[in-house]
């Protein structure tokens, strides 16, 4: 009788086994990493509710029925930047130029101390020409003093790579000086596409992905975890997708300190990547989130950034693998200057609500992943 | 033992005095869902088997070949005082007797007497308000009344005549009047569960008489049946079909019992499993799968329907334009915020040459349809819209009119004062091609009773389509959820559309989508992109005879009716080249033909343009793209 019972296939077996990878659901569910070729397949599935399925299973498994979301809010201290990514609608080349900013110090945590209450400030922006260490430094500092208790994300590996060239520290010392200000934790930006032939047509001027890597291994090694974005939906290929994954994933089976991994669709409109591409569909935003899912089996959560998938998405993603829908945001601008349509902030109100409607336990947390309590 | 959980008793009910001692005792129980309905009213929940038993009228459970649940019914030993043929003159003497169109029995009892005596009367069905009237006022006239309207017009005429005493008198037996029907079998707990309801004792509220008078009525009926009530009940159907006032096969059999329910196993995957293998999905499964049934295991299940249904890869769509007529209307739903009403300065009709100019529109972008609705104004009446088709069709042969919801032709049909048959006959004579399937809301009363009081209602809305397929005219249907509506609702919805499909195969598709907010009165309640995937998944599953199931970019942007392509949905709706009424209350997202295809693409499909046949036409060159 139990023999009968454990070989009826289940509607999700079932399932499985039309839409063509019964074997790599077999392997998922015993806890194997699937390889390469298996992520070009899960891609190449065209049953998209499948595969979601599948990293539905690996999202419930690791999380339970929980949804995460945080109150935070971004803080770009300067727009000015000294490269040209293609990609990229936000930066400026000088201060003089329409549209450029930069914040002092004082602006800075005149700003902050106006913000909602948060746990998290997320520091992010240019890299100035002429300003020097000391003023990112300050800018952290100055958000510690405007909210003391507050958790700061801040700076990309490509900022931090820019603090090493300014300064003339080494890696170690230009980390240990952030942390001394007050950094806690660092963002998963400037990692776009790290497969080489696309990486020196999308952003040539950014660093390459071995020293983007070298700088989180440094990181996590001094007590930072971060986080790891891909931003797709430009001119890469999906097998360009699965190798960003799995580079990610073979970094951090040595370093340990990724905590969520991002998939960033891209969008064109204010660009000059527009006449190129649209963007990524909906369709292909899911699929992506939950190949990855799939394929990183050693960091803990992923994100549906809802200011790039659009709201909409972001919560028919929860059912693909996404345990993470980012924050109330407060003034989000990088995305929003290259053509975003989307609410500049989310109320906390709105994210719960879209969290329960999908059937999950809306929890905010902090940078750690940590419950807040309320 | 543990106790099993019984599934929920649905019922429809006549409201009548008569009949409520059958049901009183049933009203507010937890696990007992009550419809009060007309009996026609009632036979259509029966029918599409949102409920499982309906009490109904005899006549209308032997014509529709149902069974019935024996022992208990409507019955009379004689005098019962609520089939009365009443009239000013004495009763036989007269030569035509109107009778109450709501009382199919008394009126089939009427016959059958008229055709056992050898009379020769006219018996003509009218409103009772109408027959009632024409007893007062017109020359050897009775009128046939039943139930409440009987027992209140009792004493307002000179002469009456009780039917069922007149039955008693000429066959010695009882008569019943209203039993409980049934498709087939009923369960023993559900048979058991009305017994006892008719035994609890019934102290009547609400009655048109007066307590005493209220009391001595019901004490004339009884409800449970015994063997004379079971052979009057006979004698009368073998009356009937002897006259040929009943089919000859009418003989309306008591319904097997059975012990428990169909032993259909009621867990989500269990029914995935069934709908998989081509068993209809019931009511009680639907309810289940929305509850409890994962996202992704309703959508990759109905995915694999919908290939089924329609192999292969394409997607397809349509260009056409809603035109909006005019925005002058007296329905008022509260989820509208394009309506104004009549002598609002913002309201407009559209003159001929304004309605040409955006048909020229729609054919230089390679249109051949137009999708033309309107607010139901009193101004317009059928002439117009005759002169309007007629412009149309001569203007542009080749360009569909796709017209028209039930609630415009209910209403046009009444100030034109036509009838519905008459009002589409005329309609397609002047060039209408095929209905579009708006105004559907959801299908359930006493939703529309609370969204739209003023909207046709839910048979009214049936009824018009009914009549259009039967004419051959293609149609499809909507549902507009989100506004409050019960899970119970939607899926009753979506099975009256399944009954009539069953009947006339004339939807071509489905198409559910989100009620939106702005600039209206109502609060959306479950209509997020996670609730319309799982919705539009279950249409799919349920909906086994309808062809096509079409994804609302419209009301979930481009993302997700992506997403809906992969829950059932193979058709991506209309590349509209405007649209007004969705958009007033806040769903703003436009596509053009080159984006509905890219998006249909980077879906994994192969758009493929289509007419309102769901034939395949070829895109047509255009200078510019079809731009929303």
């Amino acid at each position: 009788m139990s023999t009968l019972l454990s070989e009826k296939r289940t509607a999700r077996e079932r399932a499985y086994d039309r839409a063509g990878i019964g074997d790599i659901a077999a392997r998922v569910r015993a806890g194997e990493r699937l390889t390469r070729e298996e992520g070009e397949r899960l891609y190449a599935t065209p049953d998209l509710f499948a595969v979601g399925a599948l990293a539905d299973e690996v999202r419930a498994r690791r999380h339970g029925p929980v949804a995460y979301y945080n109150r935070n809010a971004h803080l770009n201290p300067t727009n000015v930047c000294v490269e040209r990514c293609l990609f990229c609608g936000f930066a400026r080349r000088s201060d003089d130029e329409p549209g450029a900013f930069t914040l002092t110090p004082e602006q800075v945590e005149e700003r902050v101390a106006k913000f909602p209450h948060v746990s998290e400030v997320h520091v992010v922006g240019g890299l100035h020409p002429t300003k020097p260490l000391d003023y990112y430094l300050d800018v952290v500092r100055a958000v510690k003093r405007a909210k003391p208790g507050v958790i700061v994300k801040a700076y990309t590996a490509e900022e931090i790579d820019w603090f090493v060239r300014i300064s003339g520290l080494s890696l170690d010392d230009v980390l240990r000086a952030m942390k001394d200000a007050g950094v806690t934790a660092l963002p998963g930006g400037g990692a776009e596409i790290f497969a080489p032939h696309v990486r020196k047509k999308v952003c040539p001027d950014k660093i390459s992905a071995e020293r983007w890597f070298e700088i989180h291994a440094a990181a996590h090694a001094l007590g930072l975890p971060s986080n790891v974005t891909m931003l797709f939906g430009h001119i890469e290929s999906h097998a360009d997708r699965v190798d960003h994954v799995i580079r990610v994933r073979e970094a951090q089976d040595r370093s340990h300190g990724f905590q969520c991994f991002i998939p960033l669709p891209f969008n064109a409109r204010e660009t000059r990547l527009k006449k190129l591409t649209h963007g990524p569909t909906g369709a292909d935003v899911l699929r992506t989130l939950a190949v990855s899912r799939l394929l990183l089996d050693n960091v803990d959560h992923l994100k549906a950034y809802w200011v790039m998938c659009g709201v909409s998405v972001a919560q028919v993603a929860l059912g693909f693998g996404v345990d993470d829908l980012d924050g109330t945001l407060q003034e989000e601008r990088i995305v929003h200057m290259a053509g975003a349509s989307t609410p500049i902030g989310l109320t906390e109100d709105t994210l719960v609500q879209i969290i329960r409607e999908a059937g999950r336990e809306p929890v905010e947390r902090d940078s750690f992943y940590r419950r807040v309590k309320p | 033992m543990i106790a099993r959980p019984s599934a929920v008793l649905r019922l429809a009910v006549i409201a009548d005095l008569n009949a409520r001692p059958l049901w009183h005792a049933l009203e507010g129980q937890p696990d007992v869902v009550l419809r009060k309905r007309k009996p026609a009213s009632a036979a259509g929940l029966l029918e599409a088997e949102v409920v499982d038993l309906a009490l109904v009228p005899v006549a209308l459970a032997a014509e529709r070949g149902w069974s019935r649940l024996a022992g208990l019914g409507i019955a009379a030993r004689g005098r019962v005082g609520s089939v009365l043929v009443v009239g000013d003159r004495p009763i036989e003497e007269a030569r035509v007797i109107y009778a109450d169109d709501a009382s199919r029995t008394s009126q089939l009892l009427l016959r059958v007497l008229l055709a056992e005596k050898g009379r020769d009367v006219k018996v003509v069905s009218l409103p009772e308000a109408e027959a009632r009237a024409r007893a007062r006022s017109e020359e050897g006239a009775a009128a046939l009344l039943i139930g409440d309207h009987a027992l209140r017009a009792r004493d307002a005429f000179l002469h009456r005549l009780d039917l069922a005493e007149e039955w008693h008198r000429h066959t010695g037996l009882p008569f019943v009047f209203g039993v409980w029907a049934s498709l087939g079998a009923v369960t023993q707990s559900a048979a058991a569960r009305l017994v006892e309801a008719v035994r609890a004792p019934y102290e009547p509220k609400d009655s048109p008489l007066s307590p005493e008078e209220t009391r001595t009525y019901l004490s004339l009926l009884h409800h449970e049946l015994d063997e004379q009530d079971e052979r009057g009940l006979a004698r009368f159907l073998e009356l009937a079909r002897s006259h040929g006032l009943l089919p000859r096969d009418a003989s309306l059999p008591a319904a097997p019992i059975r012990r428990t329910g169909r032993g259909r196993r009621r867990d989500p995957d269990s029914i995935l499993e069934r709908a998989s293998a081509g068993v209809r999905i019931d009511f009680e499964d639907a309810i289940a799968l929305h509850e409890k049934a994962p996202l992704a295991d309703l959508c990759t299940a109905a995915h694999a329907r919908r290939l089924e249904l329609n192999p292969g890869n394409q997607v397809t769509y349509i260009v056409d334009r809603n035109v909006n007529y005019t925005n002058v209307c007296v329905t008022r739903c509260d989820f509208c915020a394009f309506y104004r009403l009549p002598g609002h300065p913002e309201g407009y009709v559209l003159e001929l040459e304004q309605l040409a100019k955006k048909v020229e529109e729609t054919r230089a972008l390679g249109g051949r349809q137009i999708l033309i609705q309107g607010g139901v104004n009193p101004e317009l009446k059928i002439d117009w819209f005759e002169r309007m088709l007629r412009f149309l069709k001569e203007r542009f042969p080749d360009v569909n009119v796709h017209g028209f919801s039930p609630e415009e032709i209910t209403f046009l049909a009444r100030i034109s004062n036509l009838t519905v048959d008459e009002t589409l006959d005329r309609l397609v004579a002047a060039g209408l091609g095929s209905l579009p399937g708006g105004g559907a809301e959801v299908l359930v009363d006493e939703v529309r009773d609370r969204i739209a009081p003023l909207k046709v209602t839910t048979d009214g809305w049936l009824s018009v389509m009914e009549k259009a397929q039967r004419r051959g005219l293609t149609t499809t249907a909507t549902m507009m959820f989100g506004t409050g509506e019960k899970v119970e609702e939607r899926i009753e919805h979506l099975l009256r559309v399944r009954a009539l499909q069953d009947e006339t195969r004339g939807f071509t598709s489905f198409i559910p989508w989100t009620f939106q907010a702005k600039n209206t009165s109502l609060t959306p309640h479950d209509s997020s992109p996670w609730a319309y995937l799982r919705l539009v998944a279950l249409s799919r599953l349920v909906l086994d005879n309808v062809q096509h199931l079409q994804a609302s970019w419209v009301t979930q942007g481009p993302g997700v009716a992506q997403a809906a392509l992969h829950a059932g949905c193979d058709d991506m709706g209309s590349v509209m080249i405007e649209e007004n009424v969705v958009s007033a209350a806040g769903a703003d997202f436009r596509m053009t033909a080159s984006e509905l295809e890219r998006q249909v693409r980077a879906a994994g499909f192969e758009p493929v343009r289509r007419d309102v046949h769901y034939r395949i036409v070829a895109p047509r060159r255009c200078a510019r793209d079809v731009v929303a």
